[in-house]
């Protein structure tokens, strides 16, 4: 079927649609102009963001017998508890601050990072394998791998055999590069300038996954390598960022060799401190020549 | 580094009105977070190790303390105890209740200081006292276990020293001129009269003398009115016209929210409350028995629930020994071979003046004079809160801010020493560290809370360097 005939059968499904509604059909304008005049009437006030809604502080049980212990408890951690039925339904505020939980999470998963703001953080742009998200969630080995060109721009453009490299990827979350990076990044580098270690050019990954560090390692022979990256969003927030550090990483190393520091966002660890906590990290690792389970810190 | 644990050796002294007391105790601290984040190093454990005999505390007259004799009481109790100074790496040397207008008190804390160890800082003052004794008898804790107001009252020699805990929060503290030595007898007659119960009991038409006979039934009705009194500063009945005169050194009473619901007693005459007390009733040479009675007996104080206390005579001591010592936030920043640093004068900058960086600077500058006494800087450390700028780049116009607005202390032979509340420390201490072109030593401690003329102590690193042990205190007498 061609696109022409598509069009023909649409025409006359909608020509058939009016004749059997001609009544209302005939109405429709009539309340359309009827809710136009209303619309001049729209007050200036809006629909309060339910996002904005801090969870902790939320308690909807009616008629509670120990209300107020239960909502004093419930502020020590962001949980859907004392959150109130609607028969044997949610009620609809809760229900719908899932629904948004759900999508930042899903937004943070499939949206890509903003480009500008990664030039804007200095660093250059490669990609793995993967060239879709689609291929990124269903192909794990391919988020793994560099692209052609991504050798080719890290071997071109990166410092040779650096102390440390640094190097952000977008991982599961794109939304937490583009919270912790600008106070994140700034924060590690400034921390090795402290104890004068030596860091090689940062750069940004598309559909990287933990494991390309170790090609990263390899390609540019870094001593440490530490990438920042975004975390699997949950329902609490979709903006956690972990690091993974290791000593001289290569392709097809243990994953025990890494170290993470995980949960790095505003409510959790605040980015610019886990910065200046990783930059200490890396000092340590040097030292002792070790990362991961090998590593006590 | 989870496995992380650390046992630190604390003391407590405490210089009170009647008696002077020793503990030792050992806190233990654990990273209490995972080995995939930040780590979390906390205190976990605190028990007491040893406790000294109860000594009357010798005074060589009714206005000087015998410092000799006192530093002989503590060095005879750590040879007991077998501890060597120079093991304990924390605590507190309190003088309370009226033996702390004595005269030569700086002198007595200046004198122990040196001899209990290395970081054993020396600290005083009512408030205080009243904070350290209701944490000793355990009373923030059982407020937040049965979820109520508690009231402790640590019932002294010479004072009763009140603080108030709403479900493990300090919400009020006082002190009162009311306690268990006001009034000394010996041989069955009156020794000593302290003026301000001479005139609450004239007030009520008893009158009492030195060398008068202990009166039992006219004592007794002198401690009822000392009970009334403590009835009325917990709010549970209307304050009569002499209640505002006996606070201690004109000071303030408790706020009237939030409502008292359970009180425990400390200090030397809560044993006389809790238990019922046989035999001679001047067998300690004062009213201490007695008062104890007309606290137990008193119908206001008995409107509201009883509990027991973890600690009594001990309280305030365990409170010095125990819960003078926090721990800092887990991620710091600090020049090695720096530390220890003890009684430093705090520089608060208020969280109004952190508002804009303009007032923040000018806060510093306005109170720099202040520590500069005779124009010679003395060593401060500058404190605020930095809730607010956390973000990388508002760390940096932080460090640059204080270094302009601290400037004498920069050129200072000094340490650059901040507190923080906020998890910065460790961010704000590499940005200072990079500003000042390393040429500075810099601590920069957080997760810690100060008040403006507090004075800081900050220990040796512990827990494999990612804390330090820190006292925050007061040694203003009486406030």
């Amino acid at each position: 079927m061609n696109e022409k005939d598509l069009r023909t059968i649409i025409e006359q499904v909608l020509t058939e649609m009016n004749a059997g509604a001609a009544g209302s059909a005939a109405a429709a304008p009539a309340a359309c102009a009827k809710a136009a005049g209303q619309a001049s009437n729209v007050e200036d006030g809006c629909i309060p963001d339910i996002t904005e809604v801090d969870i902790r502080t939320q308690y909807l049980v009616e008629n509670p017998e120990h209300g107020e212990e239960y909502a004093e408890l419930k502020y020590n951690a962001p949980c859907r508890l004392g959150i109130g039925k609607a028969g044997a339904r949610y009620k609809t505020l809760p229900q719908l601050e899932f629904r948004a939980a759900h999508s930042a999470a899903q937004d943070a998963v499939f949206n890509d990072v903003d480009e500008e703001f990664v030039k804007s953080q200095g660093l250059f742009i490669v990609q793995t394998q993967c060239d879709s998200k689609d291929t990124y969630l269903t192909r794990p080995d391919l988020g793994r791998k560099l692209s052609p060109e991504g050798v080719a721009a890290i071997k071109e453009k990166c410092k040779k055999n650096p102390t440390v490299q640094i190097y952000v990827a977008d991982g599961l979350s794109s939304a937490s590069v583009a919270a912790n990076i600008p106070d994140l990044l700034p924060a590690i580098l400034q921390g090795l300038q402290n104890y004068k270690i030596d860091v090689g050019t940062p750069f940004f990954v598309k559909y990287g996954r933990v494991g390309v560090m170790d090609e990263i390692s390899e390609l540019t022979g870094a001593e440490v390598t530490c990438t920042l990256i975004g975390e699997r969003p949950g329902l609490i927030t979709a903006e956690s960022m972990s690091a993974y550090i290791a000593y001289k990483a290569t392709v097809g190393m243990p994953e025990a060799r890494r170290t993470v520091v995980s949960n790095i966002h505003r409510s959790g660890t605040i980015p610019a401190e886990a910065g200046a906590h990783i930059a200490d990290i890396i000092k340590i690792m040097l030292e002792k020549k070790a990362s991961g389970t090998d590593l006590k810190l | 580094m989870n496995a992380l644990h650390e046992v630190i050796l604390s003391v407590g002294i405490d210089i009170g009105t009647s008696t002077t007391q020793l503990i030792f105790s050992r806190l233990t601290i654990e990273n209490r977070a995972s080995s995939y984040t930040v780590p979390r190093i906390q205190i976990v454990d605190k028990e007491v190790i040893y406790r000294s005999l109860i000594y009357f505390t010798p005074l060589k007259s009714n206005t000087e303390i015998d410092a000799d004799t006192v530093k002989r009481i503590v060095r005879d109790e750590y040879h007991s105890a077998g501890i060597r100074p120079e093991e304990v790496q924390t605590g507190a040397v309190i003088i309370t209740g009226e033996t702390a207008r004595k005269q030569n008190a700086n002198d007595v804390l200046e004198a122990l200081s040196d001899l209990a160890g290395d970081f054993v800082v020396a600290t005083a003052g009512p408030d205080l006292e009243s904070v350290l004794s209701a944490r000793g008898a355990g009373s923030d804790k059982l407020s937040e276990e049965h979820r109520t107001t508690v009231a402790n009252l640590d019932v002294g020699g010479g004072t009763t020293n009140i603080a108030v805990y709403q479900k493990g929060t300090l919400r009020g503290v006082c002190c009162l001129d009311i306690g268990g030595r006001l009034i000394k007898a010996a041989e069955g007659r009156l020794t000593y009269l302290y003026p301000k119960i001479q005139d609450l009991a004239k007030k009520h038409g008893i009158d009492l003398k030195v060398g008068d006979p202990a009166d039992v039934e006219k004592l007794r009705r002198v401690c009822a009115l000392m009970a009334d009194q403590l009835a009325q500063s917990l709010h549970l009945k209307p304050m009569d016209e002499a209640h505002a005169g006996l606070y201690t050194n004109g000071g303030k009473p408790l706020p009237a929210e939030p409502e008292i619901q359970a009180i425990t007693f400390s200090g030397g005459v809560a044993d006389c409350v809790y238990q019922k007390m046989e035999g001679d009733l001047f067998r300690y040479g004062d009213i201490g028995v007695l008062l104890g009675q007309a606290i137990r007996e008193n119908p206001d104080l008995r409107s509201v629930q009883l509990f027991q206390a973890a600690e009594t005579i001990r309280a305030t001591v365990v409170g010095a020994g125990e819960h003078t010592t926090e721990v800092s936030g887990s991620t710091i920043h600090y020049a090695e071979g720096k530390l220890p640093i003890k009684n430093i004068p705090i520089l608060k900058v208020s969280e109004e003046d952190e508002a804009s960086l303009e007032t923040f600077r000018a806060s510093i500058t306005r109170q720099m004079p202040l520590y500069q006494p005779e124009g010679q800087l003395e060593q401060i450390a500058i404190a605020f809160s930095g809730e607010t700028r956390t973000s990388f780049a508002e760390v940096q116009k932080l460090a640059a801010a204080i270094i302009d607005a601290a400037k004498e202390v920069v050129a200072s032979k000094y340490p650059l020493i901040l507190v923080v509340e906020a998890d910065i420390g460790k961010v704000l201490g590499n940005a200072l560290n990079v500003l000042l072109d390393y040429k500075k030593d810099v601590i920069c401690i957080d997760g810690i809370k100060t008040l403006s003329g507090d004075y800081v102590d900050i220990g040796e690193p512990v827990a494999e360097g990612h804390v330090v042990p820190v006292v925050i205190k007061t040694l203003i007498f009486n406030s």
